[in-house]
């Protein structure tokens, strides 16, 4: 167990960058994700975290010990690999004791037939017999010890995966999209097992997804990669509630962001023409973007900021996801809804929307947040 | 129950005609093995109880007497250890250097494709052709090997036994020697048919999982060779299966070789008779089918002794995944 620590680090393959100067702090115990679109970088990061690929510059400390130049087999971390690369003619059990025979046991015990026979074998296998039944425990594959990997499902290989990862004590857990194999009831399952597994060993988890909600239920933190750089890195509701780029908010949340254009004209902002009663300094640019979440948004008939029709409608039972062609411009967003309301969101509706403007999250013309912009927000209704 | 048997009865009859059908496909395949492949097999065996000779009217029954000829004269004796010298030789080193081959051929990059060429063309070659260029190479005065081997001579390699001794008495004679003659065979043998080892070995390795080297190497195998041990050995372990078999059947079959070099009788003092040379000679060149057909028998039986044991490999100890 050992923090880790990341220092600008870059990576090229060949002349295209893949890294440009990613850095990030992770304490002894934390549970990190590395989240973004696929091609981001994050796998490439996560396999010169584990010493699989070597940076092309910047550093890796393990416990305040640089580890750049240290091969991967001696820097003692564990990794559960997407595909889970469980070693196809070994049992289960086999598997599982690999890491632990590999460490442990010198040239000549491991030969097959004679390596049990040879001195100290016998004491050192006992006790990797007892570690691999444990992890077993753990994990609830203890039935399965000796089968081959060819005879089990998607579940029961990553748990597999999984038990080679824990059976010894690494400095840190590195898990590369063990998930995305799995089916959707089993990956909801999962998840929350590895959540727990993360409470029981209090040990340092770095982990590599796609899925936005996967990193939102898991971690301490999530770190939002994207082109090869880390755009924002912290606990998954600041992530949510208080992106630093638009990118961010755009990833995170699920149905996306609304995104809408905001103008400035002399001191007050305006949206499709309309004023919000939202007075700023002229110094602030006069193209911004707000960002809106789907939840933020409710339905209105006094004089509503925004309207339109319904054009499509989802529901999941608990809630309600209307997506509504605004009139004033081709774009659609939306409407996060409560069930009680689903008789007023009939396709081709019209319905007027409303906000709070203290909810709404302003980006430059870029995609940089603007927090003083949102700040003068609250001065005026202060006023008010 | 009435009714039940009732509605039994066109499925019945469905199945029969399915069934008809099913041997009726078959059929054209079924005849053809029979007739080119278990009827020749059976000839030989029923003709390698008599003495008959192709135009003799008829024949004699003569029992097991062919076969014990085999298991007596020194001639088979000789047949017999110089086809397992040829096959204990050369399939264990032709796997391996097929093998090693291909490792070093797969982690190389584009020049890779240039080594597979250089290493598959013995295979692709005439091997008459090249018996007669190696019987140019291995001629005793003006063979390229000799006179090469010469060079040493009056060198501090002198000191080595064999260079001593060459440069005294003469450099082997290698295939009017009756101590080299196999081995040369041997040698001309793994030099032919590795490069097809290698070729069956890269399709092989390119099935290999390469997250595996990943996950080994997490798991904290450091050196290559354990790296080979978890993953790439156990992987190759169908196709290592499919090459050794192979390699058996194929140096059990070695016969061009020999003829080509000696067209008369199989190397000095018969070092290098081999089963197919020896079929030959007696059932073809001597017209002596009783024996020749006997020789044919043991001989299919090495070989399914062979394709059995493949078999149960294949089922019992190794992994296909």
């Amino acid at each position: 167990m050992a923090d880790l620590s990341i220092t600008s680090i870059t990576k090229r393959f060949g002349e295209t960058p893949v890294l440009k100067g990613v850095s990030l702090d992770v304490v002894n115990g934390e549970f990190v994700s590395l989240v973004g679109p696929s091609g981001c970088g994050k796998s490439t990061l996560l396999r010169i975290i584990a010493g699989l690929e070597a940076p092309t510059t910047g550093n890796i400390a393990l416990g305040g010990v640089d580890v750049t130049g240290t091969r991967a087999a001696d820097r003692n971390l564990s990794m559960v690999f997407q595909s889970y690369a469980l070693y196809p003619h070994l049992s289960v059990g086999e598997n599982i004791a690999v890491p632990l025979r590999m460490r442990e046991l010198n040239g000549l015990q491991r030969l097959p037939v004679v390596g049990s026979v040879m001195p100290g074998a016998r004491a050192h296998n006992a006790r990797i017999a007892s570690q691999v039944s444990r992890a077993a425990d753990m994990l609830e594959i203890a039935a399965l010890l000796d089968r081959k990997p060819g005879q089990l499902s998607g579940g029961q290989r990553q748990r597999v995966a999984l038990g080679r990862a824990l059976v010894r004590n690494p400095a840190a857990f590195l898990l590369d999209e063990p998930l995305s194999n799995l089916d959707a009831k089993l990956r909801v399952q999962t998840r929350a097992e590895i959540a727990e597994l993360h409470r029981n060993l209090a040990a340092t988890f770095i982990y590599v997804t796609h899925d936005q909600v996967e990193a939102m239920t898991m971690s301490d933190r999530i770190a939002v990669m994207m082109d090869g750089e880390i755009l924002q890195c912290a606990a998954p509701d600041i992530i949510y509630e208080d992106p630093d780029d638009i990118r961010v908010a755009e990833f995170i949340g699920s149905p996306k962001i609304n995104i809408l254009p905001l103008e400035r004209s002399g001191t007050d902002l305006h949206l499709f023409g309309r004023s919000l009663d939202w007075h700023v300094t002229s110094a602030t640019p006069e193209i911004m973007q707000l960002g809106l979440r789907p939840e933020a948004l409710h339905l209105t008939q006094h004089t509503p900021r925004l309207t339109g029709r319904v054009v499509h409608f989802e529901n999941l039972g608990s809630e309600v996801f209307a997506q509504i062609a605004l009139d004033d411009d081709a774009m659609r967003v939306t409407l996060r809804a409560t069930p009680a309301q689903r008789q007023m969101l009939g396709l081709g509706a019209e319905v007027g929307l409303g906000f709070d403007t203290r909810v709404g999250l302003v980006f430059d013309a870029r995609g940089k947040r603007l927090r003083s912009v949102e700040a003068m927000v609250d001065l005026t209704s202060e006023v008010a | 129950m009435a009714v039940l048997d009732a509605d039994l009865q066109p499925l019945r009859k469905e199945e029969n005609r399915q069934a008809r059908t099913a041997w009726g496909l078959a059929a054209p395949a079924l005849a053809l093995m029979i007739l080119i492949l278990l009827v020749p097999v059976c000839v030989a065996i029923v003709l390698s109880f008599s003495n008959y000779a192709l135009g003799n009217p008829g024949f004699d029954w003569v029992g097991v007497q062919n076969y014990e000829r085999l298991f007596t004269r020194s001639t088979y004796e000789k047949m017999f250890i110089a086809t397992f010298t040829y096959v204990v030789t050369v399939v264990p080193i032709s796997v391996g250097l097929g093998l090693g081959a291909a490792m070093l051929v797969h982690s190389l990059g584009r020049i890779g494709d240039i080594y597979k060429t250089i290493y598959f063309l013995p295979v692709m070659a005439t091997l008459l052709a090249m018996a007669i260029a190696w019987e140019f190479m291995l001629h005793p005065t003006i063979g390229m090997v000799n006179r090469t081997l010469a060079m040493a001579c009056g060198t501090w390699m002198e000191a080595i036994a064999f260079f001593g001794n060459g440069c005294a008495d003469g450099f082997p004679l290698w295939l009017r020697d009756r101590d080299y003659a196999i081995w040369v065979v041997c040698f001309i043998g793994i030099w032919q048919g590795f490069g097809f080892n290698m070729v069956l070995y890269l399709a092989g390795l390119t099935s290999v999982h390469r997250e595996l080297y990943h996950a080994a190497e997490m798991d904290g195998a450091r050196s290559a060779w354990e790296r080979f041990r978890l993953v790439t050995w156990p992987a190759l372990g169908p196709t290592t299966v499919f090459v050794v078999t192979i390699s058996c059947i194929r140096a059990f079959q070695v016969f061009d070789t020999i003829e080509a070099f000696w067209p008369q009788g199989g190397g000095p003092n018969k070092s290098a008779y081999v089963m197919m040379f020896a079929i030959f000679e007696k059932g073809v060149q001597q017209n002596l089918i009783g024996i020749g057909s006997a020789i044919t028998v043991l001989f299919l039986v090495f070989v399914m002794f062979l394709t059995l044991i493949q078999r149960w490999l294949v089922e019992r100890k190794v992994h296909y995944g």
